[in-house]
């Protein structure tokens, strides 16, 4: 891994794609963390939004965009679940930024560092999430380390097969 | 001031973002009467739009893959329905074949069992002894139009020996083996039958054409014979009994050769080309049933009763002649037949009296013309008369009964006016 100076982001290549993607890839993935856990019951150990969100975060090498990305992917997460609304949007607001500002940082065009970044922000959003909920707002929440370690795992197992797909659909200049 | 928004709005969005997050779940989460945190599972309205937002973002997808995973399943049930329904598709298919092949094979036996059934009907019924045979191949040429049956030599059968079958005449055994015999064919060139048109009674030889038909040779132009007669063993070629059914006169042509001569295209009434089964003539002899044996004992045995009741009635006959008297007995001489025996219980009668006697009257003649009349007496008494001796002619009798009643040579003692019967007659 190598590490970047803050001068030289400029000259990284922020990747964009077509505007259509930035909805239909984002509503893709909300459509199936909804419905994949019906079909797969108490194995479904990924969370695909979190994926996106980092993917499009380490791409666009953007903070801010990040940062929405991760709320908004979040919140509506939150929206379809009987969760209070915000608990994942905290966590995947962070989860968009720290990726976005890492993805400035260091050289993430390498698989395998997007996928370990992928793993260790799936802890990071777990960890958020069961702080918000159990310590931010008090509220009971059992959760296993190993579910999350899963999820973690899960959603790396994604992004090996998704982040390639993704970067097939950039724009190439 | 504006440098530090630009240099820290990162951190700065990130922070008004989770901050605008944290007073959402602030407001969402309620202390209750313990003092524990608790959701409040009645959304606010601004949290109410936002689930609503979120459903209606989401759900139409899902809806639609649903619906195209309903679908999927639907289709992968049908592929494997279908699939079963290919695999049940083959097996009835090989079923079916299996059944048509059983079907066919029953069918054959039954259509076997038909001519087999009605040849044994006719080989019951038929006067000569024959022996059922199996045709089993042909020469394979069209020139040649033998077969080979599966009885031979060791099942009786010579040369010359008729086949045929319950529809008429087929061939006669050309060769002889020990398990097989070669029949010819009655519509082989080769091949003669000697035949008889059953209505005009006309008699041919029959023989087979190039073209395999048969056809009668031989026979003289007679407008007589037309399509459709029956055509008949004539039983003269020590082949083929008589009275055999060979088929009926299918047209009749001019013979080519000849001009005075036609040829009779027959129409076999065996099945020349589909033979199966056949009999084979192997005796002659007339064979009888027991209910035909049977008849003929009862026959013989009326016609013998018969017979003896003729000749009793002729014995019978006989006897009476000899009881009762003839009138003509060759034994005794003219004159003394029973005829002229006027004791005669039966004499023969006479004609009666004239009532108005002429010269044409018997017994009125002149002498000189007497001879030209009637003679009134019998051959034999005239003859008796003139051939008196001394020429004395005899005076004629007075009447007709004189010729009767009395014997030459004697006077008549009956009265002229007396018949025959004796009965009294009316004189004029």
């Amino acid at each position: 891994m190598s590490v970047l100076g803050a001068n030289f982001r400029r000259d990284l290549e922020i990747r964009r794609y077509p505007l259509l993607l930035y909805v239909l890839v984002p509503l893709a993935a909300l459509v199936l963390q909804a419905w994949l856990p019906r079909v797969l019951g108490p194995y479904a150990w990924f969370d695909l939004p979190l994926v996106v969100t980092v993917y499009f975060a380490l791409g666009r090498r953007s903070p801010i965009q990040g940062t929405i990305m991760g709320a908004a992917m979040g919140l509506f997460e939150d929206a379809l679940s009987q969760h209070a609304i915000g608990v994942n949007g905290i966590a995947k607001t962070v989860v968009g930024f720290v990726a976005a500002s890492v993805g400035v940082r260091i050289d993430v065009e390498n698989h395998t560092i997007r996928l370990i970044l992928n793993f260790l922000l799936s802890l990071l959003s777990s960890a958020i999430f069961v702080f918000t909920y159990r310590v931010l707002l008090g509220l009971d929440l059992e959760w296993q380390w190993f579910t999350e370690l899963f999820r973690a795992i899960g959603n790396s197992l994604f992004a090996m097969v998704l982040f390639p797909l993704l970067d097939r659909l950039q724009i190439r200049e | 001031m504006e440098s530090f928004f630009t240099r820290y709005r990162n951190l700065i969005v990130l922070a008004a973002i989770l901050m605008a997050q944290i007073v959402g779940l602030a407001v969402q989460v309620r202390r209750n009467s313990e003092g524990r945190s608790t959701i409040d599972y009645k959304d606010a309205a601004g949290v109410r739009l936002i689930r609503l937002w979120a459903e209606a973002l989401v759900a139409p997808p899902e809806r639609a893959i649903h619906g195209s995973k309903m679908t999927a399943i639907h289709l992968w049930q049908n592929y494997i329905d279908l699939r079963q329904v290919r695999e049940q598709n083959q097996e009835l298919q090989k079923t079916i074949d299996r059944l048509r092949l059983e079907q066919a094979s029953l069918l054959e036996d039954a259509r076997q069992g038909e001519r087999l059934q009605a040849l044994l009907d006719f080989q019951h019924r038929y006067i000569y002894t024959t022996l059922p045979a199996q045709a089993i191949g042909s020469s394979g040429s069209e020139q040649s139009r033998v077969f080979y049956l599966d009885k031979g030599s060791s099942d009786g059968l010579k040369p010359d020996m008729a086949v045929i079958t319950a529809d008429g005449i087929v061939g006669k055994v050309r060769d002889v083996f020990s398990h097989t015999a070669q029949v010819l064919v009655i519509n082989d060139q080769t091949s003669g039958a000697g035949v008889i048109l059953e209505t005009t009674r006309t008699r041919g030889i029959l023989t087979g054409n190039a073209g395999g038909q048969l056809e009668i040779v031989g026979i003289l132009a007679d407008d007589r014979i037309k399509p459709g007669e029956t055509v008949l063993t004539a039983g003269g070629d020590l082949v083929f009994p008589r009275g055999l059914p060979v088929g009926v006169v299918e047209k009749v042509v001019r013979d080519p050769e000849r001009d005075s001569f036609i040829d009779v295209i027959v129409k076999p009434a065996a099945h020349l080309d589909r033979l199966d089964e056949v009999l084979v003539i192997t005796n002659t002899q007339p064979r009888f049933s027991p209910e035909q044996q049977q008849d003929l004992a009862t026959s013989e045995a009326v016609k013998g009763v018969e017979a003896a009741a003729i000749k009793d009635q002729l014995k019978a006959s006989q006897i009476n002649a000899e009881r009762l008297p003839g009138l003509i007995d060759p034994n005794l001489p003219p004159d003394q037949q029973p005829l002229m025996d006027n004791s005669n219980p039966n004499p023969v009668a006479h004609p009666p009296q004239a009532l108005h006697p002429d010269r044409f009257t018997p017994g009125a003649a002149k002498d000189g013309t007497d001879s030209a009349k009637p003679d009134a007496t019998t051959g034999p008494a005239r003859d008796q008369q003139s051939s008196t001796p001394g020429g004395a002619k005899s005076k004629p009798a007075p009447g007709p009964n004189v010729k009767t009643g009395s014997k030459p040579g004697q006077p008549s003692t009956s009265p002229p006016a007396h018949s025959q019967t004796g009965k009294p007659q009316r004189n004029p």
